[in-house]
């Protein structure tokens, strides 16, 4: 592996994502309720429950794809309070969506140049051979479709995607999501090299397990509220978490 | 022999207009969803654009194609954006109902101002040919055969190279994952628009040199599209060219056809659109995606 440092440059972040008493939902039902979370510059923390407990329409609202009812969604100095989308990707908070949503008829390559769409600078490029240096097993799988790879090999395709954004703030849904246990612990190692950079996360996972032991921090949602948050090594220990979560 | 010859040539120099008018009306079909009634509509303003530029400034219609491209584009890309963009999600009919209106509005606008005479694009160069092994070939449709040839490569190219092009593909697979690398659809999609109106336009800049020019022209185009798109596969460049070629290939042979039922006489041109429609159908029977359409997943 390459060393972290040159893998992904980033600058690093600087400010903190605070979602405060947020509500959202789609047409007229109503997903989430008076949300309110703290992520801080260079932190990884986990976003925790059960299906159907809105951890994606919270992120969905952060990347201004579902729409917020009330509350707010700062992003250091700046609101994303009700922004475009892509206003969002270029404040450096980026999503890599559950089920990695890649363009299966395009190739890797232009996925990646996907993730780079808003950037017009001169780094694509190496940006592109970084991604390459991070993750070697792109590099064979370059021209493939991006449809005809393995589950692990997409993940791999949707965080690099994600990383071509070149994001201070990385949202990850359900990364480990149908993966073989080996390839959940790559991608965890991906993560921490990701982190190293400077570069702050939330993670979304069912794996209460693994959410816990890679992140500082954690909040549990349950039907739309948050109803449970603190230390990652404290809710690991917590009997109503053991009970619900980890099946202990 | 050289009358079968005759016929290959001429269904070849109609096809590749109609792959050009088909391209258009592909792209923001396969793209968006969208049956762009309005389609037809947008191929009459372009030749009415191309003759009043012609009968007013002299401009020769080939100079006249980029003009086309840039007037029906702006025009799209500004219905996209503040019309149809509202409704792109509602369902087929909508939009469906939206873009019959505004094709209704254009031929009316076109009735006042050109009225419903017949026009024509008379270059100095309009009637001259050569023969090839037996073969006539006017000029004229041998540079638009050309020059449709041209703007589907560019196109092609476009669509798989540029950044927008690769956008706009991307935005075709997932709006959402689309959206959160920073993509923004409503602009897309009134680029898409723009670029089928553009096209249109230029299909019309090319049509006036050989058709007569007049409100209700686009219609028959509208159809043809239609039936070129289902052949060739939807939103792609290579199947609106090898559709538009196929269908012009037919349509040509079918104007050949002599029947006679009883006493009576059909001849083969007011039967080529039924017979056109009749190899569609054989065809979707045959491969039910089209000629080169891929299944879908």
């Amino acid at each position: 592996m390459t060393a972290p440092a040159a893998a992904t440059p980033q600058t690093a972040a600087s400010r903190p994502l605070v979602i405060d008493a947020l509500s959202a939902g789609y047409a007229d039902t109503q997903v989430l309720w008076n949300v309110s979370m703290r992520i801080d510059p260079g932190e990884i923390v986990a976003l925790i429950g059960s299906n159907g407990a809105g951890k994606s329409s919270l992120l969905g609202a952060v990347s201004g794809v579902v729409s917020t009812w009330s509350g707010s969604v700062r992003y250091g100095e700046r609101s994303l309070t009700g922004v475009e989308p892509d206003r969002i990707v270029s404040a450096g908070v980026v999503q890599v969506p559950q089920g990695r949503r890649l363009f299966g008829s395009l190739t890797v390559e232009d996925n990646l140049r996907m993730g780079a769409y808003l950037r017009n600078d001169r780094e694509v490029e190496s940006d592109l051979k970084r991604m390459l240096d991070l993750l070697p097993r792109l590099r064979e799988r370059y021209d493939y479709l991006a449809g005809r790879l393995s589950g692990g090999e997409q993940q791999q395709v949707a965080i690099a995607r994600a990383l071509m954004a070149r994001p201070q703030m990385l949202l990850i849904d359900e990364m480990s999501l149908g993966l073989a246990p080996v390839l959940v612990d790559q991608l965890i190692e991906l993560l921490a090299q990701i982190h190293q950079t400077g570069v702050s996360i939330l993670i979304v996972e069912q794996d209460v397990q693994t959410a816990l032991e890679v992140s500082s921090r954690a909040y549990v949602l349950e039907t739309g509220r948050v109803t449970l948050s603190g230390p990652s090594a404290q809710l690991l220990d917590d009997p109503l978490v053991k009970k619900a979560y980890l099946g202990v | 022999m050289h009358l079968v010859l005759q016929d290959l040539a001429n269904g070849i120099l109609a096809g590749g207009i109609l792959a050009v008018v088909a391209l258009g009306f592909s792209l923001v079909w396969g793209i968006m969803n969208i049956i762009n009634l309005a389609h037809g509509a947008f191929v009459m303003l372009g030749a009415y654009l191309t003759y009043q530029l012609f009968a007013s400034f002299h401009v020769d219609p080939f100079l006249s194609l980029p003009i086309s491209f840039v007037v029906l584009f702006t025009a799209g890309y500004l219905l996209q954006r503040y019309l149809i963009n509202w409704v792109v999600r509602a369902p087929i009919l909508t939009t469906f109902l939206l873009t019959f209106g505004l094709s209704l509005l254009f031929v009316n606008i076109a009735l006042i101002v050109w009225t419903g005479d017949q026009r024509g694009v008379t270059t100095a160069y309009a009637g001259a040919n050569f023969t090839l092994a037996g073969v006539t070939i006017p000029w004229v449709k041998l540079y638009t055969l050309l020059a449709a040839l041209v703007i589907t490569g560019v196109m092609h190219l476009w669509l798989t190279r540029s950044k927008t092009g690769r956008a706009i593909r991307a935005t075709s697979m997932d709006i959402g994952a689309a959206q959160l690398s920073g993509v923004r659809v409503a602009h897309i999609y009134s680029i898409v628009y723009g670029l089928g109106a553009g096209l249109a336009g230029v299909a019309g800049t090319l049509i006036s040199m050989s058709y007569a020019i007049n409100p209700n022209m686009g219609e028959p185009f509208l159809i043809k599209a239609f039936v070129v798109c289902v052949l060739g596969g939807l939103g792609s460049v290579q199947g609106a060219l090898v559709g538009g070629l196929v269908y012009g290939i037919v349509e040509a042979f079918a104007t050949q056809i002599d029947l006679y039922i009883g006493t009576q006489h059909i001849s083969g041109s007011g039967l080529q659109d039924a017979i056109a429609l009749a190899v569609l159908l054989i065809v979707l029977i045959v491969r039910p995606t089209g000629i080169m359409g891929k299944a879908t997943a």
